[in-house]
């Protein structure tokens, strides 16, 4: 494992104003992610995981504590300086794929290096690259209604994959998939991990978390434990 | 702002008109009456210009004429109706004194002549005499055939040269030279045809038959006559020269005292300036008017829509928020996709303005001054307008998207 931890988080809290009421979503959380970990992060509804996400990719900012980024201090960002982590260092993967309706598979993969300022002609071969990677190279002028749920999440994750992020970010990825599918796109993820990438996943379920390295449980908006994964399904999984 | 992101909310703002084509028509509308009221506005003005040029070049830039009456009215009525006419001698005694001038001539003139050919008769057509010199004046120049020449003019002979109009009403074929006329009972043999010369503002030039002065009184008696005289002073500097020696003379040859007004006036083409000039702003005010309250409804209309769109797409912000789209990037797209759909008004307006000053000019002569297209600057100006209507309306809808919590947008459910 690197010396260099790619997130480091101290003490944060995350806090909602209901009602003159202060919701706390999380609390005091303490954390390092290093590069090439795959981390499993998991909690009851409720308990903050998705706050957290957002957090750690920079879509949202805690309201207390420490957040440095590859070294970076994150607090001290501006609005642009976020956008840019995210488009440049984050991939985001989510439970409702959250792609655009009227936009092509491939036309979805290039939306992030159109914010970078990529090339027509390139951003249609890095699409077309990352579509194939993950076994979409047939369903390229697809639509969303036209695809699978499996296939939109293959999408989702090409869109994350083809800016070459720091760290992909996933709530909840099979969250809307049947059992079946929710393996093919485990596996996905899994050989993305064996390739070098870091990976954080959020899951309600045990069997997914398994291909994780390292298990943290969330409660209340606190860390409830954080351990390396015993039950080692990622390297039943090389067969 | 990357060159990526302009492709991008052009795509995003055709994608979206093309989905809501009816609904962008609808509020499309009031740019479109308003861009309309612009090109007509601006073509009507255009054609003004035009006719003005054509009207100061047809009496010439270096041309004054003396006359009885002031072409630009607002002198006291009344006093101009006492002046005592200018006689065809005073006009031939100022003819000859003159010294900076370039050249003057007398012009009698007979409004409302008849004129006939065989069974034909023309009414409504202003006879005029004038020496052979005439010829210089731009107002002289032939289109085909001759003007009547010294020898003709000397003798008094029954020649006659036609205005444009008459001469294509009488001989439509072209084949005028030669053949006669009648005019006040007596035949003429007409020999030049005088170029087409008519606008808005001067129409009766080409309504006109000129004919050797002294031919003129034979018919008409010089009695009840103000003879005007055209002075031209050759060039556009020497008009002040020219004017104070032309008043100097007039004023001894009429007998005016030291410290009396002048009883003529010494008319030139600034005044038709004067006069298109308020013509001009009468139209701005009037189209300004009408514009800036079309705008303003069509504004009203587009800001709507885009708040339905900016709702509509939530999710889609926080999507493209969470792939790093910066708010300026979201800004910029919402302005173009106002602007677009403002453009595509002006596109609307365009076609329907051409339709309309193509079937105006056809069927209404007397417009035939104005172009019967929309003249090319008038497209760009449109454009211009329309986009920055469009941003205008676009601005506030487009502020709220760009502000929107990534977060929040993202949990939005349609
Ligand atoms: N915008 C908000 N305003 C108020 N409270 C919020 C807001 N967002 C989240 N919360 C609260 O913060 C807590 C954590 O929410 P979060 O979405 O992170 O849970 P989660 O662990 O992802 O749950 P699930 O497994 O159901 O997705 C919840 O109690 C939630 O009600
Ligand atoms: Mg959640």
């Amino acid at each position: 494992m690197n010396d260099n931890p790619l997130i480091h988080i101290q003490n944060i809290s995350k806090v909602y104003e209901m009602g003159g009421e202060q919701v706390f979503a999380l609390r005091d959380i303490s954390l390092d992610i290093y590069p090439n970990e795959y981390v499993a992060l998991m909690g009851p509804s409720g308990s903050g995981k998705s706050t957290l996400m957002n957090v750690l990719g920079c879509l949202d900012t805690p309201s207390t504590g420490i957040y440095t980024f590859k070294g970076l201090d994150v607090n001290e960002m501006s609005d642009n300086d976020l956008a840019e982590i995210r488009n440049r260092e984050i991939g985001f993967v989510f439970q409702t794929f959250n792609l655009l309706p009227r936009a092509t598979a491939v036309k979805n993969i290039e939306l992030p290096l159109i914010y970078s300022g990529v090339s027509s002609s390139e951003r249609k071969s890095r699409a077309i690259k990352v579509l194939q990677d993950v076994g979409l190279g047939e369903r390229l002028t697809h639509k969303p209604n036209e695809l699978s749920g499996g296939q939109r999440q293959r999408v989702a994750v090409a869109r994350a994959l083809v800016t070459n992020p720091s760290i992909i970010l996933a709530d909840e990825p099979t969250g809307n998939l049947d059992t079946k599918t929710g393996i093919e796109i485990m596996k996905l993820f899994r050989d993305l991990w064996l390739k070098g990438n870091t990976v954080i996943l959020v899951t309600h379920e045990e069997d997914v978390a398994r291909y994780a390295q390292r298990i943290i449980r969330i409660r209340d908006g606190k860390v409830e434990s954080d351990e390396k994964n015993t039950v080692s399904q990622y390297s039943q999984g090389t067969e | 702002m990357k060159i990526s992101e302009l492709g991008e909310a052009a795509r995003i703002a055709i994608e979206g008109l093309q989905a809501n084509k009816l609904r962008s028509f609808l509020t499309t509308l009031g740019v479109v009456i308003g861009i309309t009221f612009v090109i007509l506005m601006g073509w009507f003005l255009n054609g003004l210009d035009a006719a003005l040029e054509s009207t100061v070049n047809l009496l010439g830039t270096d041309v004054m004429y003396v006359d009885k009456w002031s072409w630009s009215g607002g002198q006291n009525w009344r006093k101009t109706m006492a002046r005592k006419d200018i006689t065809y001698q005073q006009a031939l005694e100022f003819c000859k004194k003159i010294n900076t001038a370039e050249l003057s001539l007398p012009e009698a003139r007979k409004w409302g002549g008849t004129i006939q050919v065989k069974n034909k008769n023309i009414t409504g057509i202003s006879i005029i005499g004038v020496p052979f010199s005439y010829a210089n004046l731009p107002a002289g120049t032939i289109s085909y055939g001759r003007f009547f020449s010294q020898f003709e003019d000397q003798y008094s002979t029954n020649s006659a040269v036609l205005g444009w109009n008459v001469a294509s009403t009488l001989f439509p074929d072209g084949d005028a030279i030669g053949r006669n006329i009648k005019i006040g009972g007596r035949s003429f043999e007409v020999v030049g045809v005088i170029i087409k010369r008519g606008n808005m503002m001067m129409d009766f030039v080409d309504n006109q038959v000129i004919i050797p002065i002294s031919t003129f009184f034979g018919i008409y008696g010089s009695i009840g006559r103000s003879v005007s005289i055209a002075v031209k002073a050759g060039k556009a500097e020497l008009m002040d020269e020219v004017r104070s020696e032309t008043t100097g003379l007039m004023r001894g040859i009429r007998n005016v005292a030291p410290g009396e007004e002048d009883d003529f006036s010494i008319n030139e083409t600034q005044t038709f300036r004067d006069e298109v000039q308020t013509l001009r702003l009468s139209t701005w005010g009037i189209g300004i008017g009408l514009t800036l309250l079309s705008f303003t409804v069509g504004i009203i209309g587009i800001m709507n829509i885009m708040f339905v769109s900016v709702t509509e797409r939530t999710k889609e912000i926080g999507i493209r928020k969470s792939l790093g789209a910066k708010s300026s990037s979201i800004l910029f797209q919402f302005l173009v996709e106002a602007a677009s759909l403002c453009f595509v008004g002006a596109l609307i307006a365009f076609v329907f303005c051409s339709a309309l000053i193509f079937v105006i000019v056809q069927f209404i002569p007397q417009a035939d001054f104005l172009t019967p297209y929309v003249p090319p600057q008038l497209l760009l100006i449109a454009a211009l307008v329309s986009i920055f209507v469009g941003i205008l309306a676009g601005m506030i809808p487009a502020i709220r998207a760009s502000k929107m919590d990534p977060v929040e947008a993202l949990r939005y459910e349609s």
